[in-house]
């Protein structure tokens, strides 16, 4: 590889990037960069999911606040600083906050009294909060591009293998789709309009009206407005690894398999030597033969599956299966991990530099959910995803599914695509709800997992949500006082509120919710997915035809 | 059975900020038993949805004193109630782009200043030192009022909830208005989805859903919800202080303690036609557009959602308080055309009056459900329906 030749400075220092590389892996030479900081308490935080929606890589470049390291490929010349954090994301003067309140901050019932210091109480909270420094008029110039419209019979979400598939069967029967790819430098496509780098954020229910019935709004990465109408639209969107609930769940050092997998890929070196993965799945298996030599031990909530035991045992990697991940330790760094044996109850310590969570991948599910198809509780990852027939068709005409998000295995989405490509091609629309396919499978086993975990001392100053830094005690606390369902939780803890809008902490919630109000966490209810459903710039929706234009009514 | 019993004082529909606050008076006011429900879930509606918003300049001397009196009560707010609102006085900046919007805005710091409110009237010059960073030209001048604030909605809402309940107020969610049981050409009782109840007295607290509610009861009235859309961004540290609102297209935003900017645009409505709470991406688009051609730097912003939510608008704009002349029983707390929760407190103590049948110091002209029932409707209007 040739020497990386892009020069920026980073807090007051010069790097360098190769092109094409993010600035994540620019920094992430043999270990996780530290960052940020969390927004309230100021922990440590180091990039965790490692697909642009948690708040770990947060960096200020060029007058921007809150850009994702992850999904920005810095330019000769940046300037890249941390934000939330003073002096530094390692040594945070802050961070006292956290300690001078062990039990959180209760900002519903502190701080109202006496009258006479709310003002004073108030301007230093409102100092507090927020994450950077607000923009720079010359950091906002400097994203505005021109929108990019477009229109087409189909457009297809994602260039996955299953978007791939999709789009090669649509080939053959000569129709040629636009295909938005979230990746910033995606393999190209012969038989499509690729547009890379581009997210869909928002998918309004179509037009009953036939013809071009769907505007899906997007963004181009940096800040260009993106808006396509279609007649069909296939999503193919996939699904992330999700996360879980135990103490110092957001430690530096804590990702998702994600993360690991893409960094492993795309950085020099991987970011860790001795990682603990955590699952008993096909997730885990990648994961170890990605990153085998550094892999220390694998953890798994439940059983450990055939395929996994093989590939541990072909790296030597011992195996912890019916296992409760307890908490991680370490000053600012994961430095070891205790686990507890499900059932014996035995405690058992893993030195390690990375805790790689692998145990659980749900659909992103936020489009189906806006275009207003019926969704279903898919008991196996205990998770919503929409309900799909076999040929891909949604409960909306003219929406279809495929891969994760139709629940497809790898095998199945093979199979499938070229039936989603016939049932695109006939647009029939959908007859009746799709069924549910939500009685075959066995319910996860987290509920039960959680039900163990929960009752560990000490569990309710873990984190529920990092991006807002919530406690679990504040989800407690909120039952206690007689709110009930997710929407309320949300409300009155803030939970899920946060930058990335809930994708993180909400599934463990709604298991939370279930044990501590004592029903199906389907019946907790489903968090509305508000668009966008990732951080948009308000740039790139400027430049978006103004209304005049538009449709108001959604 | 759903409800502790068979037979309330008052029932109160909807269980948004003013139909809390009359059920918290109700209750201190000898009103009881009080019922209050609501078809959704507790801040679902639009009490759970606004901006935030508390302000006192408005068109009539009848408003501006409400409003008045209610910034006061959300003052007092976080020590009667146990719950911290972060009610901020950092003032309302309403922007006029050329000079007959100015004079119309003067007018209004007339009559506020007359009420004994400091506001204060700006040039451009004056405009930029509040909206740091704004684009050269966008306004021509303005009116500022410092004592104008904004607030946390959920924790008031949470707060009067809980001392309503501790009075002994009955809330029940998920329960629909479905009409009112009328004997003797009064009401004697609530038709719910979950049955009927015996009460008196019916308060239509229902925001964006009290015109369905009104008509349900045979009842003849101009109340007609509008979707209003509104966004929110993620959050940095603080660059401004005071709710802006542009009188030209009704853009409003403020910076919310948390840090996130949030606000909305007026858009081209189709009233009535719309009952879903969604988005769409005209607003998502205009209110961008707003934004950042009045605010430059915040193009490097980002949204982080966007949602929706109702105003209860009325003909001319105020709104409805007091018992309907046609049935008797059937009180109005509603048509506050999406300043429900700025008004609350005040409104609220006058409309539990009415529900207990006493009389109020509102003039009935401006705020009283028989207006609409005279055969020339009233000339005053409230048109700064904005913010």
């Amino acid at each position: 590889m040739a020497e990386p030749d892009r020069r920026f400075s980073f807090r007051g220092r010069s790097r360098s990037a190769h092109a094409g590389e993010t600035l994540l892996a620019a920094l992430a030479l043999d270990r996780l960069p530290l960052l940020h900081r969390s927004i309230q308490y100021h922990r440590p935080q180091a990039p965790f999911c490692g697909i642009g929606h948690c708040t770990g890589c947060l960096v200020r470049v060029n007058g921007r606040p809150n850009v994702r390291a992850c999904r920005y490929e810095p330019a000769a010349g940046d300037v890249v600083t941390a934000e939330n954090a003073w002096p530094s994301p390692n040594w945070d003067l802050l961070a006292t906050i956290g300690f001078l309140t062990p039990g959180g901050v209760d900002s519903l019932h502190g701080l109202r009294r006496p009258a006479f210091a709310t003002r004073m109480y108030q301007r230093m909270v409102r100092r507090l909060a927020g994450t950077g420094a607000p923009p720079t008029e010359a950091g906002a110039r400097a994203l505005s591009a021109p929108a990019l419209e477009r229109s087409a019979d189909v457009v297809v979400i994602g260039a996955g293998a299953a978007g791939r598939a999709v789009t090669a069967e649509l080939a053959q029967r000569g129709v040629r789709p636009i295909v938005l790819e979230r990746a910033l430098r995606p393999t190209t496509l012969a038989d499509a309009e690729l547009l890379p780098a581009t997210t869909a954020v928002f998918l309004p229910p179509p037009t009953e009206t036939g013809g071009r019935r769907f505007t899906l709004l997007g963004f181009r990465e940096p800040a260009q407005g993106v808006r396509v109408e279609a007649r069909s639209v296939v999503v193919a969107a996939g699904g992330y690894d999700t996360s879980l609930l135990f103490g110092g769940n957001d430690r530096p050092g804590v990702l998702s398999a994600d993360a690991a997998l893409s960094l492993a890929s795309s950085s020099r070196r991987p970011p860790f030597q001795r990682a603990v993965v955590v699952g008993g799945g096909p997730r885990a298996a990648r994961v170890i033969e990605t990153c085998g030599d550094s892999v220390e031990a694998v953890v798994a909530p439940g059983e450990i599956r055939p395929e996994v035991v093989r590939t541990a045992n072909e790296h030597g990697v011992p195996l912890y299966p019916r296992s409760l991940l307890v908490r991680t330790r370490g000053r600012r760094r994961v430095r070891s991990v205790r686990l507890r044996a499900r059932g014996s109850g035995v405690a058992t310590t893993l030195d390690c530099d990375a805790v790689v969570l692998a145990h659980r991948r749900i659909p992103h599910a936020q489009l189906f959910f806006q275009a207003g198809a019926a969704m279903e509780w898919r008991a196996g990852i205990a998770a919503y995803g929409p309900a799909v027939r076999p040929n891909g068709a949604t409960s909306v005409p003219g929406l279809y599914a495929i891969g994760l998000a139709a629940g497809n295995t790898p095998a199945e989405q093979a199979q499938r695509a070229a039936r989603v490509a016939e049932a695109v091609l006939e647009d029939k629309g959908p007859v009746g709800p799709p069924p549910s396919g939500s009685a075959e499978q066995a319910p996860s086993e987290l509920l039960g997992y959680y039900r163990e975990l929960l009752r560990l001392p000490g569990h309710e100053r873990w984190v529920a949500c990092p991006c807002v830094d919530v406690l679990v005690s504040e989800v407690e606390k909120a039952v206690r006082a007689g709110y009930r369902g997710i929407e309320v939780i949300k409300r009155y803890s803030s939970l899920g509120t946060g930058i990335c809008q809930g994708r993180y902490c909400l599934p463990d919630a709604l298991l939370l919710l279930s044990l501590l109000e004592d029903r199906p966490p389907e019946k907790v209810g489903y968090i509305t997915q508000r668009p966008p459903v990732v951080p948009t710039p308000l740039a790139a929706l400027a430049s978006l035809p103004t209304p005049t234009a538009l449709e108001v009514e959604p | 059975m759903t409800f502790a019993r068979n037979s309330y004082r008052t029932v109160v529909v909807g269980s948004g900020i003013v139909g809390l606050f009359t059920a918290y008076h109700l209750a201190r006011g000898g009103g009881g038993p009080v019922l209050v429900v609501d078809r959704g879930f507790l801040s679902s509606g639009s009490s759970g949805r606004n901006g935030g918003g508390v302000r006192q300049q408005w068109e009539t001397r009848g408003t501006v004193r409400l409003a008045r009196e209610s910034v006061q009560a959300y003052r007092r707010f976080g020590r009667e109630f146990g719950f911290n609102i972060w009610f901020r006085q950092s003032g309302y900046l309403f922007l006029a782009e050329n000079e007959a919007e100015l004079a119309r805005l003067k007018s209004v710091h007339e009559l506020v200043v007359s009420e004994g409110l400091p506001s204060r009237v700006l040039d451009a010059d004056g405009v930029a030192q509040f909206v740091d960073g704004i684009a050269p030209g966008a306004a021509v001048g303005g009116t500022y009022l410092a004592s104008d604030g904004t607030l946390y909605p959920f924790p008031a809402i949470w707060g009067v909830y809980e001392a309503a309940r501790s009075l002994g107020v009955e809330v029940q969610h998920g329960v629909e208005a479905m009409g009112v049981e009328v004997r003797n050409g009064r009401v004697a009782g609530l038709l719910t989805s979950s049955g009927p109840v015996a009460t008196g007295t019916v308060v239509n607290a229902a925001g964006g859903w009290s015109g369905d509610f009104s008509r349900r009861a045979g009842l003849d009235v101009p109340n007609v919800a509008t979707r209003h859309e509104i966004l929110a961004t993620e959050s940095t540290k603080p660059f401004l202080d005071p709710m802006v609102v542009r009188v030209s297209d009704g853009l409003y935003f403020s910076q919310s303690m948390r840090g996130e900017i949030i606000g909305g645009v007026a858009l081209p409505h189709r009233p009535g036609t719309a009952r879903g709470q969604g988005s769409s991406p005209a607003f998502l688009a205009s209110m961008a557009w707003a934004l950042v051609g009045l605010l430059p730097r915040l193009g490097a912003l980002e949204v982080l959602r966007a949602w929706s939510g109702f105003y209860d608008d009325t003909p001319d704009g105020f709104p409805v308080i007091g018992e309907d002349p046609r049935l008797p029983g059937f009180v109005h707390g509603n048509g506050f055309g999406g300043h429900g929760f700025m008004l609350a407190p005040a409104t609220s103590r006058r409309i539990a009056l009415a529900a207990l049948g006493q009389p109020t110091d509102l003039d009935p002209t401006q705020f009283s459900p028989a207006r609409f029932l005279a055969p020339s409707p009233p000339a005053t209007q409230e048109r700064l329906q904005l913010g």
